[in-house]
């Protein structure tokens, strides 16, 4: 490494002494502007309602108050940004009156400690732990829920909860999932990280970055919402009609699914903006650390996969509130409208999940096995490959639903094809751990959990691809079981490998190691125990999403039920062990790992400009056994 | 990953930064392109089905199709005005008032005809229904349409009020000017994309 170095200072800007309203705004008053003004269009849009029925004192009409909740819940959600303070810079910008450069230094969060986690911090090492911190509680949720399902499953007749509590707890528990899986790698890492190994200062857009997070923040009261107004009984997939006819608590699953399409555009045009043209002086694509890459094309593939499914959700909320028939027969609708926007950006997003948790793991390889990454150009090969098919392939949800039958053939050769660059993905990884000595860490952990797991995946992948096979396996445990698979397998692994490769430049602390490998073992052990037994049972025909089921499943039940104990013991000794290790964990060197790519090379705290000089990149960031 | 290093300033060149925003912007199109498709999508398919004879049924009054061309030429006017007023500094003065009006004149228009739906069903209970698949895509075509013309004459507000009140050309604004070019452009495509889908009925 050599280093030619002009310094010359940088100017700091002289502190305002007006304060000005932004120093005045922050999640509290977010929080204030938001209900009052969700209040206020509650009073008034119950009122107009109500006089529109001739001032009759009846209850509203499910139409009316779908009308009403879902106004109510869009207007939280504005209010809410405009009480932290995000239209302030839109505003300015419309009168002529740029933000200064103080005021800019200051929403950046510039020496104000714990506070500027509560504000709306254009920082995006700020944005990366709030995005953190998010999917840490979401997880916490949805897993709870997920073992209240398990419990009431552990038998037959178990019932340890009402039909209704079951029905919900499918539905909240697969979206919630959902959601932080689709941000469990690109929302912390993407935005910590990720500009760092760029050699970027900042995010291209550090505002919308903000908005990205509380905008998806304001999504999750609206979401538990759902708890309260019935639940949402339509399973994650909200087939319609089924959800046209759903109680009010769907409307908490339109609203955050809107609002959660809104964040994640937002954040995937900034994430691809960086690093398409931030990346500092010599980076060129080849010399790109292959996390970056996988998590633009992640990112790049859900902006335009995600606005079908916002189209989706309009639609559904126009048919429950304003009597279009988009998706109802008689006025001319059809269901199978809905299937064909939601699968079209339900296959691709199940690769928005998978891409940078597999990213990450290649990112990590190269490091514990000492040896340059195998076939850097292969790994992108894979990446683009599954993205480019992913739109290709979602009418194989649609089989069973006999929406085009004489179309099933092609999706089947499409669906199948997908394992071509998904082999790529594995020949990658084997091929930087062939014949290296890995150094047994617990991100290297990850790397061998996600080869079992997501092979699996995969593998059960081909059989669901297959008409005939599917023709016996839809609907069933076995489709659960291999969605987790993939899902957990790739996405969450990934993920929990990424937290433990970057914790110590994200907390300047190590992670408990002994709890990291305690944690590991019970979620690995439980997790395939968890999913065999559920592979188990539907190969046995246990149709999913059912609260009881005949005494042939019995044994497959409890030993899924045993393990998702199991998983859930894990997660809770890793929360742990992530939560004790930031105040308690042994100081992290800068770089404990002896990695080479550039996150490595800034120290802790991460200064708020990330560099003081930005680096010029000379060679590749894997030069592992190649000297210096 | 070895590299030099050399000095930094932390505020980019404005070219960098107009840039930067012009492919940020370029992206949401994108995005909004997929929310255009479905819609579209939508319709065709929709139509195609004609579930139960209900697309249009028999005796339910639909919109011209120069209704709908009559909501997307304003978008073209003010794509192609804000365009001259990039081109001739002299003008630009104008020419964003123009377009400023010529946006808020096409909303109205959209909010009008959203005002007249010609296909509305009301029961005795008050309770409003559209009849038909194609009112249902006619009416989500014409909220899109409505979110377009409020973005839009935001936008040219801004660039209206920062033209009189800024120095210009400063150059970040010249570049935002051209971003917001890509915007109008688009929102004028994405018009007469609508306008043509709704002239099918």
């Amino acid at each position: 490494m050599s280093t030619s170095t002009k310094s010359k200072d940088v100017a700091r800007p002289v502190p305002n002494p007006k304060r000005s309203l932004i120093t005045r705004l922050h999640m509290g008053t977010g929080v204030v502007v938001g209900v009052i003004l969700a209040a206020i269009v509650y009073y008034l849009l119950k009122k107009s309602l109500l006089t529109y029925t001739d001032g009759a004192a009846d209850p509203l009409s499910p139409h009316d108050n779908n009308i009403l909740l879902l106004g109510t819940m869009f207007t939280w959600s504005i209010g809410f940004m405009i009480g932290i303070g995000a239209l302030i810079g839109p505003w300015r910008w419309l009168v002529g009156k740029d933000l200064t450069d103080e005021e800019i230094l200051y929403m950046a969060g510039d020496g104000q400690g714990v506070k500027r986690y509560f504000k709306y911090c254009t920082d995006h090492k700020v944005v990366g732990i709030q995005y953190l911190v998010g999917v840490m509680t979401l997880l916490g949720v949805g897993g709870t829920m997920a073992m209240m399902i398990r419990t009431s499953l552990a038998r037959p007749g178990a019932h340890f909860v009402t039909p209704t509590v079951y029905n919900s707890l499918v539905g909240l528990h697969g979206i919630t999932m959902i959601i932080a899986m689709i941000i469990v790698a690109t929302g912390p890492f993407g935005n910590y990280i990720m500009p760092i190994m760029i050699g970027a200062y900042d995010m291209a857009f550090p505002r919308l970055n903000a908005l990205s997070w509380w905008v998806l923040f304001t999504a999750i009261p609206v979401l538990c919402s759902a708890w309260f107004l019935g639940g949402i009984p339509t399973g994650w997939t909200a087939y319609a009609p089924l959800s046209i006819q759903a109680g009010p608590g769907m409307n908490a699953f339109i609203a955050t699914i809107i609002i959660f399409a809104v964040s994640t555009a937002v954040a995937g045009m900034n994430i691809t903006t960086t690093v398409v043209a931030m990346r500092t002086k010599g980076m060129k694509w080849n010399r790109v650390p292959i996390f970056v890459i996988g998590s633009t094309i992640s990112v790049a593939l859900a902006i335009p996969a995600f606005p079908t499914f916002m189209v989706s959700m309009i639609m559904t909320g126009l048919d429950r509130t304003y009597n279009t028939g988009f998706f109802d027969a008689n006025m001319g609708g059809s269901g199978w409208l809905y299937a064909n926007l939601f699968w079209i950006m339900g296959h691709p997003e199940v690769y928005v999940i998978l891409i940078p948790g597999v990213a990450a793991l290649m990112e990590i390889a190269p490091v514990f096995v000492r040896k340059p990454l195998f076939s850097y150009n292969a790994a992108i090969m894979g990446f683009a490959g599954i993205a480019g098919l992913s739109i290709l392939v979602w009418a194989h949800h649609m089989y069973i639903a006999g929406w085009a039958p004489s179309l099933n053939g092609a999706f089947m050769v499409t669906t199948e094809m997908i394992s071509i660059p998904t082999g790529l993905l594995f020949l990658v990884l084997i091929g930087t751990l062939w014949r290296g000595k890995p150094w047994m860490k617990l991100p290297m952990l990850s790397i061998f959990a996600f080869i079992w797991d997501f092979l699996i995946g995969g593998i059960t992948g081909i059989y669901l691809s297959d008409v005939p096979a599917d023709g016996y396996l839809h609907g069933s445990m076995f489709v659960t079981a291999h969605f987790h698979f993939t899902l957990m397998g790739a996405a969450l692994t990934g993920a929990i490998g990424g937290l433990a490769y970057w914790y110590p430049k994200m907390t300047g602390r190590m992670l408990n190691e002994r709890a990291g490998y305690i944690s590991f073992w019970f979620v690995q052990i439980g997790f395939n125990v968890l999913f065999f037994g559920m592979f188990m049972a539907g190969a046995e025909g246990q149709p999913r999403r059912v609260l009881d089921y005949a005494a042939l499943y019995k044994n497959s039940n409890l030993i899924s039920t045993i393990g998702a104990y199991s998983v859930g013991i894990g997660m809770i000794i890793l929360l742990w062990a992530v939560i004790h290790s930031a105040r308690h964990g042994k100081v992290a060197p800068m770089n404990p790992w002896g990695a080479k790519t550039l996150e490595w090379t800034v120290p802790y705290p991460v200064p708020l400009t990330n560099f003081d000089e930005l680096p010029i990149i000379t060679s590749d960031p894997y030069g592992y056994g190649k000297g210096k | 990953m070895s590299h030099d290093t050399e000095f930094h300033v932390h505020h980019d060149s404005d070219a960098a930064v107009g840039r930067r925003e012009r492919l940020g912007v370029r992206l949401l199109i994108v995005a909004d392109g997929a929310f255009l498709f479905s819609m579209i999508f939508s319709y065709f398919y929709l139509r195609n089905l004609n579930t139960n004879g209900a697309w249009l049924p028999k005796g339910v009054k639909h919109f011209s199709t120069g209704s709908a061309w009559q909501v997307a030429i304003p978008f073209v006017i003010a794509a192609i005005t804000h365009r001259l007023g990039q081109e001739n500094k002299q003008t630009r003065n104008l020419t964003s008032i123009v377009t400023f009006v010529v946006l808020l004149v096409g909303g109205y228009l959209q909010w009008k005809q959203m005002a007249h739906m010609p296909f509305l069903l009301k029961d005795d209970g008050g309770i409003v229904s559209f009849n038909g698949a194609y009112a249902s895509n006619w009416v989500l075509m014409a909220g899109t349409g409505i979110f377009h013309y409020i973005l839009g004459a935001f936008i040219a507000l801004g660039i209206l009020i920062r033209n009189r009140t800024t120095d210009l050309p400063h150059e970040l604004d010249v570049w935002r000017q051209r971003t917001a070019q890509s915007w109008f452009t688009w929102c004028a495509v994405a018009a007469v994309l609508t306008a043509l889908t709704l002239s099918v009925i």
